[in-house]
């Protein structure tokens, strides 16, 4: 009966693992190898080059702009729907007239795809009849008809703030769940004792929700991650590679520019990058499940 | 009786021997892939490669991919060596360098066995379909880059002769100024609709024959022909001749404001007449065209314009089919004027009639016939990398105008490395 167990698990599990294999394991191995050459994507032939793909990096200033913007993403995506996630949930958990109503609308969002926030966002930014620029101009009698989406001081901002419109919601629902696992009598004797709104919040329920952080900021990580396709259909990382990031930069090597080696070698230090970034969180988790159980 | 092991075995084994089957095309079957897809392009792509089952028995197993991701789609397919044997491509330096690559078979026995050069319009056969001193491609259709514009805002303007030196443009351009028109239309949100400006006033300022020196690199972008065309450009956006914010529009957005009346023209190709006519434009009443004004005297004529062709991957497995769909797809007038009308653009074959296109794609027609050169547009004329650099630089320029110095002397520098490449 053991013995059957073992060979079934190698049945059930040969499957998954080939597909596995092919799917992962091979173009990952591809683009490692493919770093170290000139192959340009179409040919059958190609040389080994060594490091130099991995040398020309460090003079490519699209490489250094794409990389910067790939922190600020990551950073931003990650930090605002996650904060304003929480504050969302903290006051319709106040129990505010209409709550239930306002957790529907914050998250309806999520339900839609990228394309479709790509496209209403567009709409709001568009410079001369968006609800963006009518709105200001309406509230302040200004001329405004600003092209947030075609400045580079401004394409990746105005992304960011379309992608944490859509994000928030998932991150409120989840830190409301948590915070329905915390004992109102915690809170109440928080309050018998005089402790304020503000320091009930810091010192008991933030804390208390480390679990639902854990979850919300794993899911931020792993969404921002895939990022790729808001901005790719808001601004397709223009204007003039203003709003490129890491994924995009990657993309127009390798397929405009047909320099496939190259774009390889950019795809070889994206990977590096996202592993660190997981083994780091990775650890932290641990630390929590400690703590948490 | 089929035990459950069977079973289990049988549901892993049979979805396996489905995908694992070979790619090949069959005996008498010819495998195509290409961009022409969406509800028109592909329903009478589809009619007519059945068409060309009937004629010669030859099936054609079509794999069509959308145009932006049909350049990865086809790389992917590539890099696997499992190309189709037939697909479709972009005549010009992307050709080239599929060509350079190995991964293309010579088609000139056919050309020659068909007498294509009596088929093909010369003007487009030589540019298109010769790399390296043989043929390659055949074009299946082509496009034409002219300054199409709104009849009645024209009209109301007062506006009846079409301008056709810099100054008769300058002088219609501050017409419909101060009648309250933004003359000229652009979208360059996603760079390339910006690029026709940048090629005629480098043709026809410079002329042909330094331009294919600039595309090929033994020019520079910091010429002073190149310095002179972009301040011309700098001086129409300067007198507020171009629409604001033309990084934030694309080419339809601009389209729409020109079928609205908001602006008078843009320089566009002609699938801007496929576009109209869907929306309900009519042809030479609603909208028409003119040729780009001659700005140099003396300076060649030349028309711009991208050329869609069918080529052979080099290791098909059925080159003979092959080769008939492709003589097939240029030769048969009826197929060809069949595609004009449904894409909205040229036929490149001569024996095609013009009753086969509305007023407003003869008059394209003329353009190009009367022309002393055809040549592809930017991102087509100059290789991948350095397409990249301008197409860059001329959303650059569209953003600050006032920085053309600075933007130049930069994309010199880009354009030199990326040769290099």
């Amino acid at each position: 009966m053991e013995r059957e167990t073992g060979v079934w698990r190698l049945v059930f599990l040969a499957l998954p693992l080939g597909v596995f294999t092919l799917l992962v394991i091979w173009p990952l191995a591809s683009s490692f190898y493919y770093s170290f050459t000139n192959w340009n994507g179409f040919s059958a032939e190609y040389d080994y080059v060594g490091f130099e793909n991995f040398a020309k990096l460090w003079t490519d200033k699209l490489f250094f702009n794409a990389a910067v913007n790939t922190v600020i993403w990551m950073v931003a995506a990650i930090l605002l729907p996650t904060l304003l996630g929480l504050v969302l949930a903290l006051l319709i958990d106040s129990r505010i007239p209409g709550g239930s109503v306002f957790k529907s609308i914050f998250y309806f969002p999520i339900c839609l795809s990228a394309v479709v926030v790509g496209q209403i966002w567009i709409w709001i930014y568009q410079p001369d009849w968006g609800l963006l620029n009518t709105a200001v101009n309406a509230a302040v009698g200004s001329d405004l008809s600003f092209a947030w989406l075609a400045k580079p001081g401004t394409a990746l901002g105005s992304v960011i703030v379309a992608w944490s419109w859509q994000q928030t919601g998932l991150s409120m629902v989840i830190y409301l769940a948590g915070l329905t696992s915390i004992s109102e009598d915690l809170l109440e004797v928080c309050e018998i004792e005089g402790a304020s709104i503000w320091q009930r919040i810091r010192i008991v329920v933030i804390p208390l929700l480390t679990p639902a952080t854990v979850v919300v900021v794993a899911l931020s990580v792993i969404n921002s991650l895939k990022g790729f396709e808001i901005l790719y259909i808001m601004t397709g990382g223009g204007p003039f590679n203003s709003s490129d990031t890491l994924a995009m930069h990657m993309y127009n090597e390798s397929f405009k520019k047909y320099l496939m080696g190259y774009g390889s070698a950019i795809s070889v230090v994206l990977f590096l990058v996202a592993l660190t970034i997981i083994g780091i969180y990775f650890r932290e988790l641990k630390k929590v499940d400690e703590i948490y159980g | 009786m089929l035990s459950r092991r069977n079973l289990l075995m049988t549901a892993i084994a049979v979805p396996a021997l489905m995908t694992a089957g070979p790619t090949l095309a069959a005996d008498g079957e010819v495998t195509i892939s290409h961009y022409f897809t969406g509800e028109l392009g592909l329903g009478g792509l589809k009619e007519i490669f059945a068409e060309f089952q009937d004629e010669t028995g030859i099936a054609v197993k079509d794999s069509p991919i959308g145009h932006e991701d049909f350049k990865t789609g086809i790389l992917v397919r590539a890099a696997g060596n499992n190309l189709p044997d037939v697909f479709s491509y972009w005549a010009g330096a992307r050709t080239q360098f599929v060509i350079d690559s190995d991964s293309l078979r010579p088609i000139d026995d056919m050309w020659n066995a068909n007498g294509l050069n009596d088929v093909v319009a010369k003007s487009v056969a030589d540019g298109a379909t010769l790399y390296d001193g043989k043929r390659y491609l055949v074009p299946f259709g082509y496009h034409y880059a002219g300054m199409f514009y709104n009849t009645a805002v024209l009209e109301e303007a007062g506006i009846t002769e079409m301008p056709e030196s810099w100054g008769d443009f300058l002088a219609m351009c501050e017409t419909l100024k101060s009648n309250g028109v933004t003359p000229i239309a652009l979208g360059s949100k996603n760079r390339w609709p910006a690029q026709f400006w940048f090629d005629y006033l480098i043709l026809r300022t410079a002329g042909p024959d330094y331009r294919a020196k600039l595309m090929d690199g033994s020019a520079s972008y910091d010429d002073d022909e190149v310095k002179k065309a972009m301040a011309m450009w700098k001086e129409l956006i300067d007198k507020g001749y171009f629409v604001d914010n033309a990084n934030a529009d694309t080419w339809t957005d601009a389209s729409d404001k020109v079928a609205r009346g908001d602006a008078a023209m843009t320089l566009m190709g002609t699938w801007i007449t496929g576009y109209w006519n869907g929306i309900g434009l009519e042809p030479g009443g609603d909208y028409d065209f003119f040729e780009f004004p001659q700005v140099e005297a003396g300076v060649p004529n030349a028309v711009v314009g991208p050329v869609d062709g069918l080529v052979i991957s080099a290791n098909a497995a059925n080159p003979e089919d092959a080769e008939k769909l492709l003589n097939f797809m240029i030769s048969d007038t009826d197929v060809q004027a069949k595609w004009a009308g449904i894409q909205g653009a040229l036929s490149a074959n001569v024996n095609v009639d013009d009753s086969a296109y509305t007023p407003v794609m003869q008059h394209a027609l003329k353009a190009v016939a009367g022309a002393d050169a055809f040549v592809f547009n930017y991102d087509l004329s100059t290789p991948p990398p350095v397409a990249e650099v301008g197409l860059s630089m001329f959303a650059r320029f569209m953003d600050d105008p006032s920085k053309v110095d600075d933007i130049l002397a930069q994309a010199s520098e880009d354009a030199e490395k990326a040769f290099a490449e």
